[in-house]
């Protein structure tokens, strides 16, 4: 092949042009969209669960470098855990009591325009709360609950989530409907406990106690519990308001990158897709990986998105 | 013309082979992972805890966070000699447990992976149970104490009217509780020339010094320094 100084010329220019543009697609990717619908593809609200980012402490200090992220990412829509927004009293030298008291205070009076400040920073960010993660459990007072729902609210937030049992969801069960939310049940694998979300049927009987009761199914948990995750979004989806997407192996298998686990995540989002159900689709691995964690999320939302559009 | 092209092509190749490394690089989280360690066997290990989710749970250096095991201070991380223990474990995963989250069972992974995820435990313990012990305040030990955990610990191997008769004239107590934690003739990495690869000796001293590191109390290491620097003569 006889190259010419004008051809070699023309290659190099086109190589640089492509370069450019390919930064400028991923700089306009990233602030283009001011609004959840920023992760919506097909028809599919995507979401993320900010614990993928195993580096970055949950802290309310860290909340500016995580909505960073969040756009970065080209997420629109997360799950916000209430550690980046509730401050931390567990200081060196205080007790774990006395710190829980200052929490508990805290809570029931945040100084005025708290949550709205923090609103504003995710909505100039344009992301959305969908769910507010919540750590409820035997002590939280009915005035602490409340509270906590309200902050939720003026997040934006449409219910709260946890990693609670059935005796607290009980406890539970007159608060969001006070609100015009919804308890977000989030499932895990300990099958050999029975207060514990894990079973299908442990499942069905949490949202048999409350209309109220929605389901987060997590996937990479149902399937490390052996469960069928196709099985029950078929079955329960009228319950559902969101899955925390991510893969597992089976028998208590470990985590593993999106298509190398058993979670039938393709099926999953293409079931939600084609049935037009709004049901979130969060983001949430475990995986290990040696890439900094705004590239492995990166990869994983390719892998759904592939599967929607 | 050719001299030119050929230029230009040499320095379109530079800077590909430039960007690969830079891309290569910005793919490997070293805020999270921390630096490249020299001991590609260490890197290798440390990588496969990190790939494999373990970090993630028990913390890269053993930090645990949530409800994980703290690995540091496991009795059973203690007792393991060459993954005889942690190996079963990883393959059965611990499906019975009062935790929210069983850990996991990791069947499918080969002896080597295995091999590594012990290897980067023991690594990082080690690493860490130096740190909290060079940390605790230092105290007069119990000589008396201190020979009895010679006697269990340290006797077959050593003697106090043997090699270590007039220690306690070589070293003062600094010098004593730093040649028990890291002694400096162990500290060498691994030889795989034929003649030293099998040195069975010096890899078995060495494993059983780092033994040792990972299950000292600081008291044990006070009572340790305590009786050996009282070794000034020949006679104990």
């Amino acid at each position: 092949m006889h190259l010419t100084r004008r051809d070699f010329g023309k290659v190099l220019v086109a190589g640089i042009s492509e370069l450019a543009v390919l930064h400028a697609a991923r700089e306009a990717r990233a602030q283009a969209h001011p609004n959840a619908n920023r992760s919506l593809i097909n028809g599919v609200q995507f979401g993320l669960q900010p614990f993928c980012y195993h580096d970055l402490p949950m802290i309310r200090e860290n909340r500016g470098e995580l909505i960073r992220r969040l756009v970065r990412n080209g997420m629109g829509m997360v799950e916000l855990h209430a550690t980046w927004v509730e401050p931390r009293f567990n200081d060196p030298g205080v007790s774990a009591a006395a710190a829980r008291d200052k929490l508990r205070a805290w809570r029931l009076a945040p100084s005025a325009g708290y949550y709205r400040g923090i609103r504003k920073e995710l909505d100039d960010a344009g992301v959305s709360v969908f769910t507010y993660y919540v750590g409820f459990d035997e002590s939280y007072t009915d005035g602490e609950i409340d509270a906590t729902f309200e902050g939720a609210k003026i997040l934006g937030a449409r219910g709260c989530v946890g990693s609670f049992g059935q005796a607290v969801s009980r406890r539970l069960v007159p608060f969001p409907g006070r609100h015009g939310m919804f308890i977000g049940l989030h499932n895990h694998d300990n099958l050999s406990d029975p207060d514990a979300y894990a079973s299908e049927a442990s499942m069905v009987t949490g949202l048999s106690m409350s209309p109220d009761f929605k389901m987060m199914l997590d996937t990479r948990h149902f399937t490390a519990a052996d469960g069928d995750c196709v099985g029950f979004l078929e079955r329960h989806h009228d319950r559902m308001v969101g899955m925390h997407v991510g893969d597992r192996k089976k028998h208590n298998g470990r985590s593993a990158p999106f298509g190398e686990g058993d979670a039938p995540i393709i099926e999953l989002l293409r079931i939600v897709r084609d049935n037009r159900w709004p049901i979130v689709a969060l983001l949430e691995f475990e995986h290990g990986t040696l890439r900094p964690e705004v590239e492995e999320v990166d990869l994983m939302f390719d892998y759904c998105k592939r599967a929607v559009v | 013309m050719r001299r030119l092209l050929t230029l230009a092509c040499l320095v379109t190749f530079a800077a590909s082979v430039g960007a690969q490394t830079a891309a290569t690089h910005r793919s490997y989280d070293e805020q999270f992972i921390g630096p490249v360690l020299s001991d590609p066997v260490l890197q290798h290990a440390k990588e496969t805890f990190v790939l494999f989710g373990c970090a993630y749970c028990h913390g890269l250096n053993l930090v645990s966070r949530g409800e994980a095991t703290d690995l540091m201070h496991s009795a059973l991380v203690g007792r393991d000699e060459n993954g005889n223990r942690i190996g079963p474990l990883l393959r059965a995963g611990i499906p019975q447990t009062a935790k929210l989250s069983p850990m996991p069972q990791f069947s499918d992974l080969s002896d080597q992976q295995i091999a590594a995820l012990v290897t980067w435990i023991h690594y990082a313990r080690q690493q860490g149970r130096y740190q909290e012990l060079t940390a605790a305040s230092v105290r007069r030990g119990d000589a008396t104490e201190g020979k009895a955990y010679f006697d269990r610990a340290c006797g077959s191997c050593h003697k106090a009217d043997g090699d270590l008769a007039r220690v306690g004239s070589r070293y003062d107590a600094a010098g004593l509780r730093a040649a028990l934690l890291k002694p400096k003739t162990l500290e060498r990495e691994r030889s795989f020339t034929l003649e030293r690869r099998n040195d069975k000796a010096f890899a078995a001293a060495q494993q059983r010094h780092h033994a040792l590191l990972e299950n000292y109390a600081a008291d044990d290491v006070a009572n340790l320094v305590a009786y050996l620097g009282n070794l000034k003569s020949e006679t104990p």
